[in-house]
């Protein structure tokens, strides 16, 4: 770990913000804060001083156990919210994309166990579009439990009567399936028209990085 | 005796499994055999969370994982998974220049632009 810390500083030596904590971490420390080498501060001229904040060194061990997300790290009223307009744009490319950021996998503190992601608003969802004859030949079932109950729709038929359902259908089977997977789901919001009521929750528009998710005309 | 020891460790079960010895035995026997199994898919499992970590964390500056490694390997940067995936989450500025290196090390593929495809106008459905 001293051979680590060694090859780490010389690497960041050239970085803006170099993290004295992993040097501090020498010693096999469990929850002490001895730092046998800290320097006194009176010493240290004072635009340096913030390099040698104790703010880490009496708390629990960062950089030996892996971070798991306390209550206080996931709470959903400080999430943040995207919005994306659904106009002309390929069904499965945008539900990848919303998937992942409702999921959370585009965040580097992503848990599989813990709901870190986003809320996402999908507005103009009947404008959405599939390429090829998916317009006419794609079907959606559903199966009512009993002998004979099976309903096949295109999504032509579904996009008459139901809009929202054909982008919800997507994203529903990308998220995971399971208890934190429906739990997620709830976080996406789809609208027929342009507008959608959670202007207060100020959302932010959806970066789609995907290059083939705008429909060629 | 083992009965005993046996109903301790069943504490938590569902239903009979956790007051009956015919059943917590049998529960118990299979919560032993997984303990022993997933104290080895523990470290499998905790880094491949660390690699997906880390992919989030490069992909934020626009280089994915692999490229990433690639890059390290190339500068003989040894920081394993675990520490990475640590400054990804609580250093970033750290972790941006770790990046920076990495990309001048090994560039990767630039953003790869395929041809757009022209639909049949026949086929729009406007």
């Amino acid at each position: 770990m001293a051979l680590l810390c060694a090859s780490a500083s010389a690497i960041f030596s050239s970085s803006e913000r170099p993290s004295f904590a992993s040097l501090k971490r020498t010693m096999p420390s469990n929850q002490s804060s001895f730092l046998g080498f800290f320097p006194d501060l009176s010493l240290v001229p004072e635009n340096q001083r913030w390099m040698f904040e104790e703010s880490e060194a009496d708390g629990p061990d960062i950089w030996n156990n892996t971070w798991y997300p306390k209550a206080k790290d996931h709470i959903n009223t400080e999430k943040p919210w995207y919005v994306v307009d659904a106009t002309d744009k390929i069904l499965g490319r945008l539900a990848s994309t919303i998937a992942v950021h409702i999921r959370g996998k585009n965040l580097p503190t992503y848990t599989p166990s813990v709901d870190m992601g986003a809320f996402v608003i999908v507005v103009n969802a009947e404008k959405v579009a599939v390429s090829g004859k998916k317009r006419t030949q794609k079907l959606y079932r559903r199966h009512s439990g009993r002998p004979g109950g099976m309903t096949v729709e295109t999504f032509n038929q579904l996009q008459q009567r139901i809009p929202e359902r054909i982008v919800e259908h997507a994203v529903r089977g990308m998220l995971p399936k399971g208890r934190l997977g429906r739990a997620l789901f709830n976080h996406l919001k789809v609208y027929k028209g342009p507008d959608h009521p959670h202007e207060a929750q100020k959302p932010i528009e959806l970066p789609i990085r995907d290059k083939r998710v705008q429909k060629q005309r | 005796m083992n009965k005993k020891e046996i109903l301790k460790l069943a504490k938590g079960f569902r239903g009979r499994a956790k007051n009956c010895i015919r059943i917590a035995r049998e529960r118990v026997e299979k919560a032993l055999q997984y303990s022993y199994r997933d104290r080895r898919n523990k470290k499998r499992d905790m880094r491949s969370l660390w690699i997906q970590r880390i992919n989030a964390g490069t992909r934020q500056h626009g280089v994915n994982y692999g490229n990433f490694m690639h890059g390290l390997m190339k500068e003989n940067i040894q920081l394993n998974r675990k520490v990475l995936s640590e400054i990804s989450m609580h250093e970033p500025y750290s972790f941006k220049a770790l990046v920076d290196i990495s990309r001048s090390a090994f560039p990767g593929n630039k953003h790869v632009v395929l041809p757009t495809r022209k639909v049949n106008v026949s086929s729009i459905n406007v």
